[in-house]
């Protein structure tokens, strides 16, 4: 698997990057580490094909995205009035292959464990994104979440995780 | 006064039939009602155990030997399952030896259902196939021919493809109990150009730290909008105001949301139905989905089934939330359901399914799955500011400063018609409508129509 053209530690340290602005929530710039054309997608099932004809947790586009960082600190979202904190364990980086618009494809596990409304909860499951390699630097141009419990009933969750 | 005594609940025997009805005031309701083990268990044996509760939609088990398993209450477990025969069956899920949940994985297709303990195997209408060994059993008194060795059939109806069961011998027939609210269940399938719809594109289930009533309350509670979902409307609208005028695409995703903080002047125009039984609705003339573009290739498919005049029927019946009290809430203008199962007195478990108009196009059911992921998923940004009021009220009635939760709005301004009340969008008809019913089922007394609050308390 191999490939000399791939720097993987500088992957990794891209995804835990991500992980640090969702920890200490800023979702102005995690927002910025998406491509305009970027998604960010939590199926409900396990072999859920697609996020179109299928219902999802979460898809949202960068429109979702725009609306959701400002509702995230509006002062009259009760929901939110709850501070959300999260601690994100991200490990087994592999580089999976390549998409048709030939981004690259990065696979790993998750661990989050959320705080929210008085209770600790604890997330698990496999990261998906697609990245966009430019200038050394790269952009999520997709990612994919999917938990291990997708298709238990869930709690609110009012942070991409 | 009657006594009640429940053998699987002895602690409901503390509170009698009278005092259970006297709960529930013209304009008022006791805190109980959200905070009472006692009165949840209650609730399930009267309400959950009588009214005629959501099962699933035929279309989920379209072949023989398809079937899907749920509860009716928090606990019956029944298998929905179409037979050999193609007809369409609920049973309890209860293997007739021991005991055994016969079928514990949602959805699947048998053959038969065979018992994971001793192997006693049932035909998918629930009769006995096989029992292993049964030369133990000559001169027992035991015979298979029984019924009692069948699995056992729950009472269940069908309306336009939509299965209800209830555990009660004597409740009304299905469409009795439905009455003129069926009218809504109607127009979903009828914005099909085939007239029939089906479930597609999966189930959301989201988890409610509440009392179910809670979730119930708010379908047609239009006073909340314009607070609850201020936030999201407008992180909405200050992001539209950003967009440059080609952002057509972006302006039209985004545009989906606002109609969540409507005026408490377009709601009061849109009205709201009470029916007996506890069925309600908002909207009919008008409602928040009137507005939606109609894709021109659904308008001539519509159009080429029920000609033109009848399509401009079907799609200007605008109804917002119809509530088939307790199990089932319905937006036909959208083809989205939502089902309600209660876990717990300060837990219950919503579900939410969508449904595909046959014959339509299928960019309309994507405007469907968009909808229940926006606005009912776990990690939308409207249902988890609900949920929020709802748990903070299960928190709150915890207080001893009110023994009462008043609902005043309109009364004694609904007006009262053949089989139906009427009133303005924002009254609280829909809260004095619901729990009618449920003084009626719980106190046992006769079901009647809301009666609009002529009279006094």
């Amino acid at each position: 698997m191999s490939n000399p053209d791939i720097d993987l530690r500088a992957i990794e340290q891209f995804l835990y990057d991500e992980a640090n602005l969702l920890d200490n929530p800023d979702l102005d710039r995690w927002i910025e580490l998406y491509s305009p054309d970027g998604s960010y997608w939590m199926p409900v099932k396990p072999d859920q094909a697609d996020p179109l004809n299928h219902v999802s947790i979460f898809y949202d586009d960068r429109v979702m995205m725009e609306v959701r960082r400002r509702n995230f600190v509006h002062p009259r979202a009760a929901s939110k009035d709850h501070r959300v904190r999260c601690s994100h364990i991200i490990g087994n980086v592999r580089c999976t292959g390549t998409t048709a618009q030939g981004d690259l494809i990065v696979t790993s596990n998750f661990q989050c464990v959320l705080y929210y409304r008085r209770e600790q909860r604890v997330y698990a499951g496999t990261y998906e994104h697609h990245l966009i390699q430019e200038g050394g630097r790269f952009k999520i141009r997709h990612k994919k979440v999917l938990l291990i419990n997708c298709d238990a009933p869930h709690k609110s969750l009012t942070i991409y995780l | 006064m009657i006594k009640t005594f429940d053998p699987l609940n002895p602690a409901a025997a503390t509170i009698d039939d009278q005092q259970l009805a006297g709960l529930v005031q013209p304009t008022k309701l006791h805190r109980s009602l959200y905070i009472s083990d006692e009165i949840f268990e209650l609730e399930m044996s009267r309400i959950w155990g009588e009214a005629w509760i959501f099962i699933g939609h035929e279309s989920q088990v379209k072949n023989p030997g398809d079937y899907y398993t749920t509860h009716i209450n928090h606990r019956v477990p029944v298998i929905l399952v179409r037979d050999r025969s193609g007809a369409v069956n609920v049973l309890h899920n209860r293997c007739a030896h021991k005991g055994a949940k016969l079928v514990d994985t949602v959805e699947g297709n048998a053959r038969a259902f065979r018992c994971c303990y001793h192997g006693w195997t049932f035909n998918t209408d629930g009769s006995v196939l096989k029992i292993p060994n049964e030369a133990g059993y000559e001169g027992t008194g035991f015979d298979i021919k029984d019924p009692q060795n069948n699995l056992q059939t729950v009472r269940s109806a069908s309306y336009r493809g939509f299965v209800f069961a209830t555990l009660s011998a004597t409740i009304v027939d299905l469409p009795e109990w439905l009455g003129g609210a069926a009218e809504v269940f109607d127009n979903l399938c009828d914005r099909a150009p085939e007239g029939e719809v089906e479930v597609a594109g999966g189930v959301l289930r989201y988890e409610h730290d509440c009392n179910w009533k809670l979730f119930l309350e708010n379908l047609n509670d239009t006073m909340h909008p314009m607070v609850t979902h201020q936030s999201v409307v407008q992180a909405a609208e200050d992001y539209i105001a950003t967009l440059p005028p080609e952002a057509v695409d972006q302006r039209a995703e985004a545009e989906i949301i606002p109609p969540f903080g409507a005026s408490y002047e377009n709601f009061e125009e849109s009205g709201i139905t009470g029916f007996a039984y506890g069925h309600h609705y908002d909207g009919g003339k008008t409602s928040i989905h009137a507005n939606y573009s109609v894709n021109p290739d659904y308008w001539a498919a519509m159009v080429a089934s029920y000609g033109e005049q009848r399509t401009k029927e079907i799609l200007s019946f605008n109804t917002h939330n119809t509530l088939y009290y307790p199990s089932i809430t319905i937006k036909s203008a959208v083809q989205n359901v939502r089902v309600v199962r209660p876990i717990a007195v300060d837990k219950c478990i919503i579900e939410t399914w969508s449904f595909r108009l046959k014959g339509a196009p299928e960019e309309m059911l994507q405007r469907t799955l968009l909808y229940s992921r926006l606005i009912n998923s776990s990690a939308s940004m409207v249902g988890p500011d609900d949920l929020e009021a709802y748990s903070r009220i299960q928190d709150g009635l915890q207080s001893t400063g009110s023994e009462w939760v008043e609902m005043h709005r309109h009364y004694n301004r609904d007006e009262q018609l053949a089989d139906r009340t009427v009133g303005g969008g924002t009254s609280d008809l829909d809260m004095r409508t619901q729990y009618q019913a449920w003084q009626a089922y719980m106190g046992r007394l006769a079901h009647h129509l809301p009666t609009g609050g002529d009279h006094h308390e």
